[in-house]
């Protein structure tokens, strides 16, 4: 496998990932035999020729470098779903979203021209390789699992799997970024709305 | 997880930011631009030379535009544009011709769409603005933009390379410069060479637009780069760098604000950092631009002189550095035909050469020396 191989190989695990979990539908215990089906019918709907290219391949003219953190992220959410092992535990989905918030308001605005600092320059030096390392041991050291994916994020930016040559990429894309901000906002209000809940039972509760 | 194992991953992270440390992924951002060294007849002497001519003379095109043109390391000229039936047709080529004997050669079609889909294995709707970075070595870098989707703001920058002056390209490679689907990075204004490979001035044009200096540094035929930033914003864009030695440079900027004027940014750092960018005295309708340094240190630019509309092609020179600009000349002025993009490039000779879109049809290059702009000067009140 050549080194362009290699990318498009790459480039096409997160959207294989993504479609097989759509097709796998809401029900939280799909049949086996859905579990078996829906990676195989989302490979083969990738693969469908549109005018001289797959499917997968118009899907990378948007997006040909998938972050590493999604393509795990999707990885252990179809893994949990086709029956194997939970890798993940809520605070470590948490700690996934978080971590995707806090990259994508470091990241985006000032990249896209917001300030005269390039925050996307960043990640063609070593600072974001010390400051996601710096992360990862912080998850360690509380033993949250979103660790390990950032174990294997900074392994890809030593080796980069895919096109771009930009540390930020191998951490963060612009799907898991909304899906970040989406999620944590979300996470904030329902936290919000439930010591909002216990916090009225418990004036209810005072004489 | 038990405490040895912790720390042994601990110590797995240190080699891995040790591993990202030592093997690098940008390209070093350079310590110093070069200059070129002119082989100047004395200046006093020389005749006022002046001369114009079409470089595509031959070529039937319904539209051309953003040409561009560099001194090869043999000191001959090469020409690059980019045409075919409108702006943004799949079917539009980039073309390339060579200067042999003072005659531009029949152009040569050196990329198309159909070559750039089957390089990087993804549809492409159409190609634009390319540009040449002839390599000491004598192999020449390509670099091109094309376009994902939409118009100029989906673009993205690619590069291939050639070992035959010309003649065959590499497979296409796709460079990612922006987070965010890697959209609106762009190429047009003249190259300049540094201590460690090229500077390119670059610039988004997607929700800001703004302008940008791309760092690239080859080895063996492998490409690494990385791009740092002039100004932000909705500002400015389509820089044209124009270094005075090996760490203070200009930049002239074509207007995206109210303001309508040509804005100038200085660095004395080799461009590691700019002044806020400032309004000249010269106007901008929104339109590109490109100056050099002539050799006794005053400043050059090609424009279109006006705050709206492109019909006028002008020259002015600043004897402070860009503080104050004085019109010298005028290239064209038709207000039946537009004159845009234009690029200019002092060659080893000193002969001055300045290419631009003929009214959106041909590629026109005019051609004259020092000895000509100080007459032009002189003629000035």
């Amino acid at each position: 496998m050549n080194c362009n191989q290699l990318h498009y190989f790459y480039a096409s695990l997160a959207p294989w990932l993504a479609l097989s979990l759509l097709l796998l539908g809401r029900n939280p215990h799909p049949s086996r035999l859905r579990s078996i089906a829906s990676p195989l019918i989302a490979a083969g709907i990738l693969l469908i020729p549109l005018e001289h290219f797959p499917l997968v391949r118009w899907i990378a003219l948007l997006e040909s470098n998938p972050s590493i953190t999604l393509t795990l992220l999707l990885a252990i959410a179809l893994i949990a779903r086709v029956g194997g092992p939970r890798l993940f535990r809520s605070q470590d989905w948490r700690a996934a979203w978080l971590v995707g918030s806090m990259a994508s308001l470091v990241l985006y605005p000032a990249a896209l021209g917001l300030s005269p600092f390039d925050s996307y320059n960043l990640g063609w030096g070593p600072l974001l390789a010390i400051a996601t390392a710096a992360i990862t041991v912080v998850l360690l050291v509380i033993g949250n699992r979103f660790a390990y994916v950032l174990v294997l994020v900074l392994l890809g930016m030593i080796f980069h799997p895919m096109e771009s040559t930009n540390d930020w990429d191998c951490l963060i894309d612009a799907c898991y970024g909304i899906f970040s901000l989406i999620a944590t906002i979300l996470i904030v209000i329902s936290y919000k709305i439930s010591t909002g809940h216990s916090g009225n039972a418990r004036r209810k509760a005072l004489p | 997880m038990s405490f040895g194992a912790r720390i042994a991953l601990a110590l797995i992270l240190l080699v891995l930011v040790g591993g990202v440390l030592i093997i690098g992924n940008g390209a070093p951002v350079a310590s110093g631009f070069q200059i070129a060294s002119l082989n100047l007849p004395s200046a006093k002497a020389e005749k006022p030379f002046y001369q114009e001519e079409f470089i595509n003379a031959s070529q039937d095109l319904p539209f051309v535009h953003v040409a561009s043109v560099t001194e090869l390391v043999d000191h001959s000229l090469a020409a690059l544009w980019y045409g075919g039936p409108y702006e943004h047709s799949p079917e539009n080529q980039i073309y390339f011709s060579k200067e042999k004997d003072g005659i531009w050669q029949s152009p040569q079609i050196i990329m198309t769409t159909e070559q750039v889909e089957h390089d990087l294995n993804r549809p492409i709707k159409c190609l634009g603005n390319p540009l040449m970075l002839p390599n000491p070595d004598g192999t020449l870098r390509l670099l091109f933009v094309s376009i994902a989707m939409g118009k100029w703001s989906g673009s993205q920058l690619n590069t291939s390379l050639s070992k035959d002056g010309g003649t065959t390209w590499s497979r296409v490679e796709r460079l990612t410069l922006s987070p965010f689907f890697n959209l609106s990075e762009l190429v047009r204004n003249r190259p300049v060479r540094t201590t460690e490979g090229w500077c390119v001035p670059v610039y988004q044009e997607f929700l800001g637009k703004f302008p940008e200096l791309l760092w690239l540094s080859e080895k063996d035929g492998k490409i690494s780069y990385e791009k740092s930033r002039i100004a932000g914003g909705c500002s400015t864009l389509q820089p044209s760098l124009i270094p005075a030695d090996a760490r203070r440079a200009f930049i002239l900027l074509r207007d995206y604000t109210k303001t309508k004027r040509i804005f100038i940014s200085r660095s004395t750092d080799a461009g590691l950092s700019w002044s806020k960018p400032e309004a000249t005295n010269l106007p901008n309708p929104d339109s590109g631009i490109s100056g050099i340094r002539l050799h006794e240190g005053r400043l050059l630019v090609t424009f279109n002189d006006a705050t709206w509309g492109r019909s006028n092609l002008s020259l002015a020179l600043s004897n402070d550095e860009g503080r104050s600009w004085k019109r010298i000349a005028i290239l064209e002025n038709d207000n039946e035909k537009s004159f845009s993009y234009p690029y200019m490039l002092q060659a080893s000779d000193g002969i001055i050469h300045v290419t631009y879109s003929w009214d959106g049809k041909k590629v026109k290059e005019v051609t004259f020396n020092e000895a000509w702009v100080n007459g032009q000067e002189a003629k000035q009140p």
